[in-house]
């Protein structure tokens, strides 16, 4: 059942940067026309929404971020939607990816507010208002939840993609089997179609892990 | 519209986003039209046209010269029964797992899809309403310049007319100030002439009187004192006849 999580080899040659830049194919890019074509009006005011949203508590040198993450969103929605498809890859079920997108952007920001401030950046280990013999272990704990950061952004996603598929195999196969064994089969299918559409919150996982990414970053404060 | 997705060519890798720019120039040798940019065509009104919402209208039509209106079907299910028969396509649990993703997509397709298109549309209709707009702003406030300068057109000939009756003001000020000036020049030289002429008139009367005084001198002078008892003397005869009449008149 872990053989959908393997990486994908066609003669020898593994295949997984067809499967990471072929789904851009899917976004038309925007023409310089006034009025478009339904599809590349949605996705210019899904785009415009989402950043709009997205930047409305920083509304500073971070800004400079809304390309970036704009582009991860759609990146994690597409990867993420196409998995859901039959015989698919999807590339964020790997771990490997996925650290390598958490790990990078999170010390970017970590760098970025120890650089340019510092003092308030080590503040920010140690919570507001808090009794006096409790501080060497909150710092402590602060410093742990720094660190845990990139480890709970990258796993989150893995594993909840993971999860998700792994378990619409199961109960995909549960309902096969069962479907010559004729009466648990209807109640699997529709446990198994509500899974669907929960699957179809990996759009919503998407946002938590940009949103966390942005709310680290909005914490460093760059 | 979704269900276009699956059927883009490979030329539309030339518009993949990241990589769209580094391809365009890459491939330009293989350009085929000439590359218009200002004239941009307008957009088809509606997409193109699908049967069951994922094969294009074009297959069939490609197809019914030589197969009729059932050929596409028949293909379709000849080629199913084939791939089942042969176990080319295995079923097994993605079967399932397929028909599941395939009936929640249908399902949400069908029923937020019409939905989804009408705000597509309503963005596309607010951005054209806002550009006309811009337009007509543009065009009433000219027809409003327009009118303006007419009215200043008209108000430069009414100018004309100001500019006459300014003209005849100052002109008759002037006249009136030139009157004024004659006036008092005339009344001051017939101050001056009469004047001449009092003074003369002085003379005159000088000399008068002073003729008169001496010719009364001279006259008084020459009178003897026995002339003046003779004239006294006839005075008084005179007085009593006259009163010897008169006192005759008031008795009758």
């Amino acid at each position: 059942f872990f053989d959908q999580f393997s990486l994908t080899t066609f003669m020898g040659i593994p295949l997984i940067a067809l499967a990471l830049t072929l789904p851009w194919i899917l976004f038309p890019t925007p023409q310089n026309r006034c009025l478009n074509n339904r599809l590349s009006t949605l996705q210019a005011w899904f785009i415009r929404q989402f950043t709009h949203q997205l930047f409305l508590p920083i509304n500073q040198g971070g800004h400079k971020w809304a390309l970036l993450l704009a582009s991860l969103l759609i990146f994690l929605i597409t990867l993420n939607l196409l998995g859901i498809l039959p015989y698919t890859f999807t590339p964020t079920t790997q771990l490997s990816m996925n650290m390598g997108l958490a790990i990078p952007l999170w010390l970017a920001t970590v760098l970025i507010g120890a650089r340019y401030q510092p003092n308030h950046t080590l503040a920010h280990l140690l919570p507001v208002g808090t009794p006096g013999l409790l501080i060497p272990i909150l710092i402590m704990i602060e410093t742990i939840s720094l660190f845990i950061r990139p480890i709970a952004l990258g796993v989150r996603l893995t594993a909840n993609l993971t999860a998700g598929h792994l378990l619409i195999q199961l109960i995909s196969t549960a309902a096969f089997h069962l479907l010559f064994i004729m009466p648990s089969v209807s109640l699997l299918t529709t446990t198994l179609l509500l899974l669907l559409t929960i699957l179809e919150l990996a759009v919503a996982i998407i946002q938590a892990y940009v949103f966390v990414l942005l709310v680290s970053l909005y914490l460093q404060d760059p | 519209m979704l269900s276009r997705l699956v059927f883009i060519p490979a030329s539309a890798l030339k518009s993949s986003g990241s990589m769209g720019a580094g391809l365009v120039q890459a491939s330009r040798c293989l350009h085929i039209s000439p590359q218009n940019q200002a004239p941009v065509p307008p957009l088809p009104e509606k997409s193109g046209k699908v049967r069951h919402g994922i094969i294009p209208e074009e297959f069939f039509q490609f197809l019914y010269p030589k197969t009729g209106v059932t050929g596409p079907y028949v293909l379709g299910t000849g080629l199913l029964l084939y791939l089942l028969s042969k176990e080319i396509y295995v079923v097994n649990h993605e079967t399932v797992a397929a028909a599941s993703v395939g009936a929640v997509l249908i399902y949400a397709v069908k029923k937020f899809g019409p939905g989804i298109a009408t705000f597509a549309d309503k963005l596309n209709d607010e951005k054209a309403a806002k550009v006309q707009e811009v337009k007509d702003t543009a065009v009433n406030s000219l027809t409003q310049a327009i009118e303006a300068e007419k009215k200043e057109q008209w108000r430069v000939e009414g100018r004309q007319m100001l500019f006459d009756a300014k003209r005849n003001n100052v002109a008759m000020i002037l006249e009136t100030n030139y009157r004024e000036r004659l006036h008092m020049v005339t009344n001051e030289v017939k101050k001056r002439l009469e004047y001449q002429v009092q003074l003369q008139n002085l003379h005159h009367r000088m000399e008068q009187e002073y003729m008169v005084d001496w010719v009364e001198k001279n006259v008084v002078k020459s009178i003897t004192p026995q002339q003046e008892k003779e004239s006294i003397a006839k005075c008084i005869a005179d007085l009593k006849a006259l009163a010897k009449t008169t006192q005759a008149k008031v008795s009758l």
